[in-house]
């Protein structure tokens, strides 16, 4: 493959690819690509100065840039952790062109701060939506300005949020969840929530089941999420708002969900992709990298989310991006802090289980226009936003993480495929 | 360098019924070498082992001490209270500041499950486990196994019942995976929301049809050969988990309606301290049955055993 050079490459030719058609891949000699669009094959052989590069693919795939769901960068107040050009140069490594960015550090409840959140990640042609806080400062018995939010603010020129989030904070009381889903509807927007009870997760830190038990270690049993579940879908039902579940883990919350929507609720939800890989059977080797919230839950459950993939219950898979600081791992397990980056390596720890289970058509759809679609962004079809992943082992590096994080519980695994490179928003990045 | 399978102790968990009875033919050794006018042997003469405790501890931290000066290695003490750890420096920093100082075996007690294995991983020292939260506790585990034996002779066949707060008990753990590779069956008793889910722990293949649970304390002693009186542990409680120490007392302390359903040769053992009146009452604690004063001399014997072999059964050189 040719070497990436220092200057921007807006103008490449990618040559022997496999190209998605949109069912299934097609050998293709070549596609050039000009300033964001494709071109003719033989556009740069009439204009070889516009020509900024050339990428032997060795027959890799080509398939549309994919979506993330779960991101949070960070920025402003945690900025000493990771930062938005650290997460936007994941993003380009790992083929993503768009994301739903939540903050947890710093809700976004006013438009002050949806300025200053949209400011950060604007400029790189990149598509992000934004899910707004539906209370002050997470967790408080405030209301956040829902309406301005959802409109937008011509003034400060920002535009709306995509919906309403918790930040990933345990379920409120439930009188407030009420008032502010109640409110909240008049907007319109879907209210997205990550089902945990507080009060039965308490300390715990990861599933409560045989490896919990033997490992000495605090749990969180399933029915924390699905007690918060239920409460959520009771509230959507009686006053008719949308909702979404970030990350489900278990079974039984599946089923609450298929009951839900035969009762006519608007539900979505997505599951964290190290749920689709691990189940808590890792935590045998005490390791921090498997810190994960919510936590990995056991074999059965890790099941029941691929089954919910396939009939249609899970409707997108989310990367939970969550870097953390290498000293906030380098600790006994219960003592670091949960979370794990993905950005990068999603599609090729993904790609084989996914595809050889579901197939490529809904594998591709599951990691590009379902999140999307739950984030209400719409791609420019004719826009080539592409990432190329190539059939070739690669075991993951630590080097192969933006910023200098790299919490990965993947880090030192080999897997099946390998990301050559992706050309998002005009430009082509080698990953 | 180690004379057993494993390079360092993290727990009883896996670790093979030859590295036990390895250990436990050593630990017999030295317990004879503990009843001679002369106790020092030169065994471990030239290494350095830090005792690393990050949780109060005093008869554990005393045993391993009194075991490392009995085999003539140097010892350092290295408490939190002491340390610079109380000045906000990382667990990996404070060992690599001690190893820096060319130690050869680390203690450690730790709140955090695992950090054995971590600290190994990020050392050459030989790491052995002196507690890690409420894993493992593989000495004391051995300890208890070598009461056992010496008692009632082989663990193969025996039945053990562990009574009382096993959710957050490290020697529970410590115990039930030692003495069922050992070939004892071991029944939980204790309130349920101080017990493993049963349905959950039975996916360990390994422990199917070697470990049961009984509610009711008197069918849980009744063909024991060893029962094992566990301390409630209030310190990691950090919810209602009992109404009373006195309806606990009631329902699962050892009393002499209890005993009175063991068999007439059944040993009463407890990892102490003990709360007297609780989960032993204080005639049982020290009557007969009682074997508590030997499993604390047996302590200081298995950890000379684990120091020695681990560090290469020199002494046979």
């Amino acid at each position: 493959m040719t070497k990436a050079c220092e200057k921007k490459i807006e103008n490449v030719v990618l040559k022997n690819v496999r190209v998605w058609d949109g069912a299934k891949f097609v050998q293709k000699d070549a596609i050039a690509i000009a300033n964001g669009y494709e071109v003719e094959p033989d556009y740069f052989t009439k204009n070889p100065a516009e020509l900024d590069g050339e990428v032997d693919c060795a027959g890799a795939m080509v398939m549309p840039a994919l979506f993330a769901l779960g991101v949070d960068f960070r920025e402003p107040l945690r900025d000493d952790i990771y930062t938005a050009k650290d997460g936007i140069k994941a993003m380009r490594k790992g083929g993503f062109y768009g994301a739903l960015y939540e903050s947890s550090a710093n809700p976004v409840d006013d438009s002050e701060k949806l300025a200053a959140l949209e400011n950060r990640l604007a400029g790189q042609n990149m598509k992000f939506a934004v899910l707004g806080a539906y209370s002050v400062e997470f967790g408080s018995d405030r209301l956040a300005e829902m309406l301005e939010l959802a409109e937008g603010n011509e003034d400060l020129d920002v535009k709306g949020v995509a919906g309403f989030g918790d930040g990933n904070a345990s379920i409120p009381h439930n009188r407030f969840i009420r008032l502010a889903m109640e409110y909240g509807k008049m907007t319109g927007k879907r209210f997205f929530f990550q089902p945990m009870d507080k009060t039965l997760r308490k300390s715990g830190c990861v599933h409560e089941g045989a490896y919990s038990d033997m490992m000495g270690m605090k749990g969180i049993p399933r029915i924390a999420e699905t007690i918060a579940a239920y409460t959520v879908l009771e509230n959507a039902r009686f006053l008719q708002v949308p909702v979404h579940f970030k990350q489900v883990t278990c079974g039984e919350t599946l089923d609450l969900i298929r009951d839900a929507r035969k009762k006519g609720i608007d539900v979505t939800c997505d599951v964290d992709m190290y749920h689709l890989l691990f189940d808590d059977s890792v935590l045998t080797s005490t390791d921090s990298a498997f810190h994960l919230l919510p936590p990995l839950r056991a074999a059965a459950d890790r099941e029941a989310l691929l089954k919910g993939l396939e009939d249609g219950t899970i409707n997108a898979i989310s990367v939970n991006h969550t870097p953390v600081l290498r000293q906030d791992k380098q600790v006994n397990f219960e003592d670091s802090v949960p979370g794990a980056v993905s950005l990068e390596v999603a599609l090729p720890a993904l790609w084989k289980l996914l595809s050889e289970r579901f197939g490529e058509a809904k594998t591709i759809e599951l990691l590009s226009t379902a999140p999307a679609k739950i984030a209400g962004v719409t791609a420019d079809e004719k826009l080539m936003n592409i990432v190329v992943l190539a059939d070739k082992p690669h075991t993951v590096a630590e080097s192969d993480f933006a910023g200098h994080v790299c919490n990965s519980p993947l880090v030192g695994t080999e897997l099946s495929t390998t990301i050559v490179g992706s050309y998002i928003g005009g430009v082509w990045t080698n990953a | 360098m180690s004379a057993l399978q494993i390079k360092h102790l993290f727990g009883l968990q896996g670790v093979s019924k030859q590295d036990i009875r390895t250990i436990l033919d050593n630990a017999k050794q030295f317990r004879e070498i503990l009843e001679r006018p002369v106790k020092k042997v030169p065994s471990l003469r030239g290494l350095t082992v830090v005792n690393l405790f990050f949780e109060n501890s005093t008869r554990t931290r005393t045993s391993f001490e009194l075991a490392e000066k009995r085999l003539s290695a140097d010892t350092v003490n290295f408490t939190t209270a002491s340390s610079s750890v109380k000045k906000g420096e990382t667990l990996v920093d404070t060992l690599r500041n001690i190893e820096s100082m060319k130690i050869d075996i680390v203690v450690v007690r730790h709140k955090g499950t695992g950090v054995p294995k971590f600290l190994a991983e990020h050392s050459n020292a030989i790491v052995v486990n002196a507690g890690d939260g409420a894993h493992e506790h593989p000495t004391q585990g051995l300890l208890d196994m070598l009461t056992i034996e010496e008692k009632l002779g082989s663990l193969e066949g025996k039945k053990v019942a562990i009574i009382g707060d096993i959710r957050h008990s490290r020697v529970a753990r410590s115990n039930i995976w030692g003495m069922t590779t050992m070939g004892a069956h071991v029944t939980l008793c204790g309130p349920s929301t101080l017990v493993p889910r049963n349905t959950e722990l039975l996916q360990y293949p390994e422990l199917a049809g070697s470990v049961s649970w009984e509610t009711d304390v008197k069918k849980a002693v009744a063909d024991a050969d060893a029962v094992i009186a566990l301390r409630l542990q209030n310190e990691r409680m950090d919810d209602a988990l009992l109404p009373s120490t006195r309806e606990y007392r009631n329902f699962f302390g050892i009393t002499d309606e209890v005993l009175a359903c063991c068999k007439d040769k059944v040993i009463i053992m407890h990892p102490g301290p003990i709360n007297r009146g609780v989960e032993l009452d204080s005639d049982i604690a020290d009557g007969e049955h009682s074997v508590i004063l030997d499993q604390v001399t047996n302590g200081v014997a298995v950890r000379m055993a684990v120091l020695y072999l681990l560090a290469g059964g020199r002494a046979n050189d």
